[in-house]
């Protein structure tokens, strides 16, 4: 028996990993099928909103259409512009958003590393069942329960800090502005971030954090070095997730919102503000044919925007977490 | 050693792990009815190997496969080979016990029937004999249809190789089958494997020197040097291999001077 | 010879030199104690004292104080670098009760409002002759019920088998378009509902192939309900220890075999979970059934005919009438979504806890 491995080696081959036997071949295809059927149902998805309004984009012009104020469906030729909307709804997401990562991250790291075991995991129940909660059971609880109060914190605001300029109102009335809807958009939001920041905390090695504390480092210390380098990426992907939520919110804030076509860039507690979802569903029931066009061209510009925010969150969860192939 | 008897045979058998070249050329025989042992230190690819001889290596993603396996003359790698098939000849008994946890005893030993799609005609017969050779039937004779977690370590590894044996295979590949286990477990299933080692071709993987000295009428030695892939330094009856090592890189192993 | 064994304690040694940490302990407990409740009821005692607007005391009084206090605390435990751990724990507090009071605040609302509006009556009629201001006493939510099960449950049949296929392709498969359908699973999680409704609208009604019907609305619902059954079966099946597979295979089992005998069964409680989120998930959605079924006063049965009510466009329709007792329907249908999303979840979870335990 020669042991002398110098021999030439032999060419590699190709490894039938692929399914081999009939039934195999079967259970891969309706496999493959139905994950691409993914694919098919955004393609699909695409293709009918884009041929909708594609007369739409061409009679309005896409620039117009994106970055245009007027939105008159009694004129004729209909005119119809999105830019309030848009900008309201990107405000309304920025604003629930900046107000729900630190409540999610806090509730999220009280329950993972300060909470003793038992009240964790009532908490973790709660959180996963307020995130839960419909969005229209949100707006009804927003329009009719929390915006008295939420409008007496904007006098408030508006009082200590009417000089700033994002604290301005010229009109006293607090009601129905971006303010309050941003923070609906918030309640509904921080139980999707914090589950998912939850989620990542409780997967963190617990060996790293307690070398931390090993080495001397407090509790707050170890939050800034240690927890937040290591969960972070996977945390800014939650939030991204979160963002993409609130900008897609329709009946949450159809109620706490009111719908102007004039863009309110920064007064936040104006009674003025802009909500694509909102408007869509707002205006469907009366809108003609040729409406109903530029709505379908709205829900497109909606749904592009969020695909890019849930890209970039894709991306940087992935970025973060290379370990989940 | 002739080399027309052998039963299971490996030729020029390479590995790679996408472009990482893991192993060289192996060319081993292993003889029917005999234990054969790969012994060396971590990492040099004995467990690589071993994945070889039934087709479990080409599950892993970035797999690569060179040289030939062959089983009864007939080169399993060959075209139209189902890996399947392999797999009803050649079966494993792995490192870390794996009973299937939503089974009963019972049905454990006769899953792999079941899994195959093969009906048994005298299932009863069956359970009884497959877990007489893998010496456990007195254990749990009582409680077939209790769930096998419910074992402990040593009775759950007996467990797997009496539903491996119900397959009747003509090798039995086992990958450091007691490295997971006590002492008094290790001792039955080595005896076990003494028992059965008539019966079949017994290839088995191990970190244990005096186990190989205990049950392997042959044993290889695997070895990888500083990056390079790794390769059989030294193969062949056990008493020579432990007591008159041919190299000196097997007289270094065997006595402990490294691994 | 009987070996005698002491067995008298060994003394310790009292004083300052036994358990040198204890004592430190003990103070820092009482500052905790003291900087938990001092601030609160000073706090306290300036609100009543003084009639300060609630929230104003709140952020202008307590928060300040309890700051500082935390801050002090800090400081004994750790010294300057302290200030911050104070701050930390303050604020964690602080953010995460002021949303849980939110939250709460919310429940408490349905379930208060909710309660007058529910009776064995409301559950089970329809609204046929219903009026917006109409007693209670008439009427209720048994028509959307009924129609929000068949809708619900019509795209539960089709998403359930696409979700659990789609997992499989994802853990029991190697190919190479993996990234991409995670992705797009990912971008289907952030369609924003409304467009849902509008893709189906544009597709079957906007296009003449049907008027609003039920049916159309269980399709607006499949982009909504996909991406959550994908992703949680996805996580059941991973759980599943490769071992178990291997075992399986090494037997001699063509993939679907050992999928559908070993690593299926080991994730069947995960697999139930799935569904019952996917299902929780899309029982309240309002804006697509607003835009494809429409709404309806009283049962329909009929999935492919014509407008069929459901919960949310019951709630939908009532919110905005304006009537005392239209506010009050809406409020008991929002009790029953939330009841039936309540027992959803309280089902996943303890599906949930069994697997946990058939693991030794």
């Amino acid at each position: 028996m020669t042991l002398n491995v110098d021999r030439p080696v032999p060419e590699r081959r190709k490894l039938a990993a692929k399914p081999f036997s009939k039934a195999d071949r079967v259970f891969f295809g309706v496999a493959r099928a139905a994950a691409f059927s993914a694919i098919v149902i955004v393609s699909l998805i695409l293709v009918f909103l884009v041929s909708r309004s594609a007369s739409t984009f061409a009679e309005q012009g896409i620039i117009d259409f994106i970055f245009g104020s007027t939105w008159d469906a009694s004129l004729s030729p209909i005119k119809m512009q999105l830019w309030p909307m848009l900008w309201g709804s990107i405000l309304i997401s920025l604003i629930g958003t900046a107000l729900a990562v630190p409540m999610a991250i806090s509730i999220a790291y009280f329950i993972e590393f300060m909470a003793p075991k038992r009240v964790a995991k009532v908490a973790t129940l709660i959180v996963d069942l307020m995130a839960a909660i419909p969005s229209i059971v949100l707006g009804l609880w927003g329009a009719f329960v929390f915006t008295d109060v939420a409008a007496g914190w904007s006098k408030q605001l508006n009082a200590l800090f009417g000089w700033i300029p994002i604290f301005e109102n010229n009109s006293d009335n607090f009601l129905r502005s971006p303010f309050i809807a941003g923070l609906v958009v918030t309640v509904m939001i921080v139980p999707i971030i914090a589950s998912i920041t939850r989620e990542i905390f409780s997967q963190m090695d617990r060996d790293i954090i307690n070398a931390s504390l090993a080495l001397g480092g407090n509790r707050e210390s170890t939050l800034r070095k240690v927890i937040l380098p290591t969960a972070g990426g996977g945390v800014v992907g939650g939030v991204l997730l979160g963002l993409g939520r609130a900008l897609g919110e329709t009946v949450a804030i159809l109620y706490v919102l009111n719908l102007v076509f004039d863009t309110n860039w920064y007064q936040i507690l104006e009674s003025k503000g802009g909500s694509i979802a909102s408007m869509i569903i707002s205006k469907f029931g009366e809108a003609g044919p040729e409406e109903v066009g530029g709505l379908m061209a709205a829900g497109v510009v909606l749904f592009v925007f969020t695909l890019i925010i849930n890209a970039l969150a894709s991306y940087i969860v992935a970025k973060a977490q290379p370990w989940r192939k | 050693m002739t080399l027309n008897n052998s039963h299971l045979r490996s030729e020029d058998v390479n590995v790679w792990f996408g472009e990482r070249h893991v192993l060289k050329n192996v060319s081993l025989e292993f003889p029917s009815n005999q234990v054969t042992a790969l012994i060396g230190p971590s990492g040099c690819g004995k467990s690589t190997f071993i994945r070889t001889l039934n087709r479990m290596h080409e599950l892993i993603p970035s797999a690569g496969f060179g040289g030939k396996v062959l089983l009864d003359g007939e080169d399993i790698y060959g075209e139209g080979v189902d890996p399947v098939k392999v797999r009803l000849k050649v079966g494993m008994v792995f490192q870390k016990p794996n009973p299937f946890p939503t089974m009963t005893i019972k049905e454990n030993v006769l899953s792999g029937l079941k899994l195959s799609g093969r009906k048994s005609d005298n299932a009863s017969e069956l359970v009884e004999t497959s877990l007489r050779r893998a010496s456990i039937w007195n254990e749990v004779k009582d409680r077939l249809n209790d769930p096998a977690i419910s074992l402990s370590g040593g009775q759950q590894q007996r467990l797997c190789i009496a539903r491996s044996l119900a397959m009747d295979p003509e090798v039995l590949l086992m990958d450091e089958p007691c490295s997971a286990l006590d002492p008094g477990s290790t001792r039955r299933i080595e005896e076990t494997i003494l028992e059965l080692a008539p019966q079949m071709t017994i290839v088995i993987v191990t970190h244990n020197m005096q186990q190989a000295q205990r049950v392997a009428d042959q044993t290889a030695f695997f070895l990888a040097e500083d990056g390079n892939p790794g390769h059989v330094v030294e193969f062949g009856r056990t008493e020579q291999v432990f007591e008159q090592p041919i190299d000196p890189r097997t007289n270094d192993y065997v006595n402990g001077h490294f691994g | 010879m009987e070996k005698v064994i002491d067995l008298t304690p060994v003394q310790r040694p009292k004083g300052n030199e036994s358990a040198p940490w204890a004592k430190i302990e003990l103070k820092t407990r009482a500052a905790v104690v003291l900087a938990s409740v001092v601030p609160g009821a000073i706090a306290l005692a300036i609100f009543f004292a003084t009639g300060i607007d609630f929230m104003a005391m709140l952020f202008a009084i307590f928060m300040p104080i309890q700051v500082v206090a935390a801050a002090l605390v800090g400081i004994l435990v750790y010294g300057r670098r302290g200030i911050l751990e104070g701050l930390l724990v303050v604020v964690t507090i602080f953010f995460a009760s002021f949303i849980v009071v939110l939250l709460f605040s919310v429940l408490w609302s349905v379930i208060d409002n909710g309660s007058r509006a529910i009776s064995w009556q409301f559950i089970s009629q329809n609204n046929y002759y219903i009026k917006p201001n109409t007693s209670l006493d008439y009427g209720g939510v048994g028509h959307a019920i009924i129609g929000s099960l068949l809708i619900v449950g019509t795209s539960t049949i089709i998403t359930v088998p696409m979700g659990l296929a789609t997992a499989v392709y994802l853990t029991e498969t190697q190919g190479k378009t993996k990234g991409i359908i995670r992705t797009l699973l990912q971008a289907m999680s952030g369609l924003p509902s409304v467009v849902s409704g509008l893709f189906i609208y544009a597709a079957f009604i906007a296009s003449g192939i049907t008027s609003y019907a039920g049916w159309t609305g269980s399709l607006a619902l499949i982009p909504l309900m996909l991406p959550t059954v994908a992703r949680v079966s996805e996580e059941a099946l991973r759980l599943v220890p490769q071992e178990l597979r291997n075992g399986a295979l090494a037997l001699g089992a063509p993939v679907w075999r050992a999928f559908m005998m070993v690593t299926l069964p080991a994730a069947r409680s995960g697999m139930v979970t799935a569904v019952l989120l996917g299902i929780a998930r899309v029982i309240g959605e309002t804006a697509p059934l607003v835009l494809t079924t429409f709404a309806a006063d009283r049962t329909n049965l009929n999935l492919f005919g014509g407008a069929m009510a459901s919960l949310p466009t019951y709630l939908f329709g009532f919110i905005s009438m304006g009537f005392e007792e239209s506010l009050q329907r809406a409020w008991g249908a929002a009790l029953v979504i939330m009841i039936l999303v309540a027992i959803l979840f309280t089902t996943a979870r303890l599906a949930s806890r069994t697997r946990s335990q058939v693991r030794k």
